[in-house]
């Protein structure tokens, strides 16, 4: 089937905003645009790309809760067909707007929760009480009928505490733990010598985190990054597409409109409201490069480049200056 | 007997233009079953479907394996112990990726 190429995107991240209510040391987009697309526009810009064959969104920013039309905004997706979810620090979800988003066609919401600490988390999130509020979301949600997850992006701050992370989970009574792996993009990049694990830290982490999933540990623990390859596991996303699923399977959408391959490569290639989806999907030089990469560097040697093709395109860009520079996480010598 | 539930969490949609790609492919004597038309996707993993797979995939909601391969059989000319094996291996692969249940 190696000749089957995907018609158009299945999921789209779609940033609302970027104004938010943390200040994360992490945060990939806090050096963003701050102009918004208004509801009007998003709306017709939904319908197309539902239109276009895209099957999922999801929303992202800033803090989406942030939007004061973010209810009538999900609204128009859902009514689309698209499969609506969010990504939020949960601060703001009490009960009441719990079941608001359910009304208004959230499927799906994950928690950015970074430590099964309160105090960690607090300290990263730069918001006192924001643990505390974070969890109680989950519960809400969940009271509402909104499947949940736990977002936590691994860094220096909790990469030796997979077990209390699953067992904080697990707690929770969430369906899935999704451990990210760190994007040197935005203030990630400014931190990365401060936040950012040396690859043999991350092929530990990975070695743990496979292990954990293959004896089962109750939750669906979910970790996409295609370094591990060479720890004997294919993509995620299944043997069809390997490498970085950027550009092959999704896309993101910025706040103003702007269509990047993915949130941490920053370069735009299209604007949903003056661009047509389908057109770009197909001819995009930029997503006919992250398709078809060349091994570069030690790469070239590697036995693994065939599953991997070189790992994470956003961070080999960002730190070799090029997509098909290797994956600066890769262990592999 | 058991009827098949198809999970309300799995994205799916048949490729625009694929399934008369795999037609016409068949028309030249090529073998339909290596040609994907149509995918499903959830929680981060994606199965492509050929041919056969897409119509088990859309017409498998609420009928049992019986009910299921007895119309498949109004559809293809084949051989009921092969379609029931290549039905039922698929099934079990939807099930593994929680893609379907039993109830």
């Amino acid at each position: 089937m190696h000749d089957w190429i995907v018609k158009a995107p299945l999921t789209i991240n779609w940033a609302l905003n970027n104004s938010c209510n943390f200040r994360c040391r992490h945060c990939y987009s806090r050096v963003d645009t701050d102009r918004e697309l208004d509801r009007e526009t998003l709306c017709a810009a939904l319908a197309r790309v539902a239109g276009a064959g895209v099957l999922a969104v999801n929303f992202g920013g800033g803090e989406p809760l942030l939007r004061p039309d973010l209810l009538e905004i999900a609204a128009c997706a859902a009514g689309s067909g698209l499969q609506v979810s969010m990504n939020s620090n949960g601060y703001l979800i009490d009960a009441p707007t719990a079941r608001a988003l359910k009304g208004a066609g959230f499927a799906k919401i994950g928690i950015s929760i970074d430590s099964h600490l309160p105090e960690v988390h607090d300290a990263f999130r730069g918001v006192p009480g924001s643990h505390e509020r974070a969890c109680a979301a989950l519960g809400h949600l969940a009271a509402a009928g909104v499947r949940t997850s736990i977002s936590t992006v691994i860094c220096r701050i909790n990469h030796g505490q997979l077990e209390e992370l699953v067992s904080f989970a697990l707690q929770h009574g969430v369906e899935q733990l999704n451990v990210h792996n760190f994007k040197c993009a935005g203030l990630g990049l400014a931190n990365r010598d401060e936040l950012d694990l040396d690859p043999g830290e991350w092929r530990a982490f990975y070695r743990e985190a496979l292990a954990a999933r293959e004896r089962g540990i109750g939750i669906d623990l979910s970790f996409d990054d295609p370094i591990i390859a060479s720890l004997g596991l294919k993509g995620g996303a299944g043997s069809l597409v390997k490498g970085s699923v950027c550009g092959k399977l999704s896309l993101n959408i910025k706040s103003n409109g702007d269509i990047t391959p993915c949130g941490f490569i920053p370069i735009v290639i299209g604007n949903i409201v003056t661009d047509d989806l389908a057109e770009l999907w197909r001819t995009s030089p930029v997503l006919e490069r992250l398709r078809h990469k060349e091994p570069a560097g030690k790469c070239v040697s590697c036995g693994h480049y065939d599953e991997c093709l070189g790992g994470c395109s956003a961070r080999a860009l960002a730190i070799g200056g090029d997509f098909n520079a290797p994956d600066p996480h890769c262990w592999e010598e | 007997m058991q009827k098949i539930q198809r999970n309300p969490d799995v994205l799916w949609r048949e490729e625009e233009g694929a399934r008369e790609e795999a037609l016409a492919g068949l028309d030249r004597g090529e073998d339909a079953a290596e040609v994907g038309t149509a995918l499903l996707f959830a929680n981060g993993q994606m199965l492509v479907l050929n041919m056969l797979g897409a119509d088990i995939w859309q017409s498998c909601e609420g009928k049992s394996v019986d009910e299921l391969v007895a119309g498949l059989l109004e559809e293809y000319e084949v051989d009921e112990a092969v379609l029931r094996a290549d039905v039922t291996a698929f099934l079990a692969e939807l099930a593994g990726k929680g893609f379907i249940r039993y109830a």
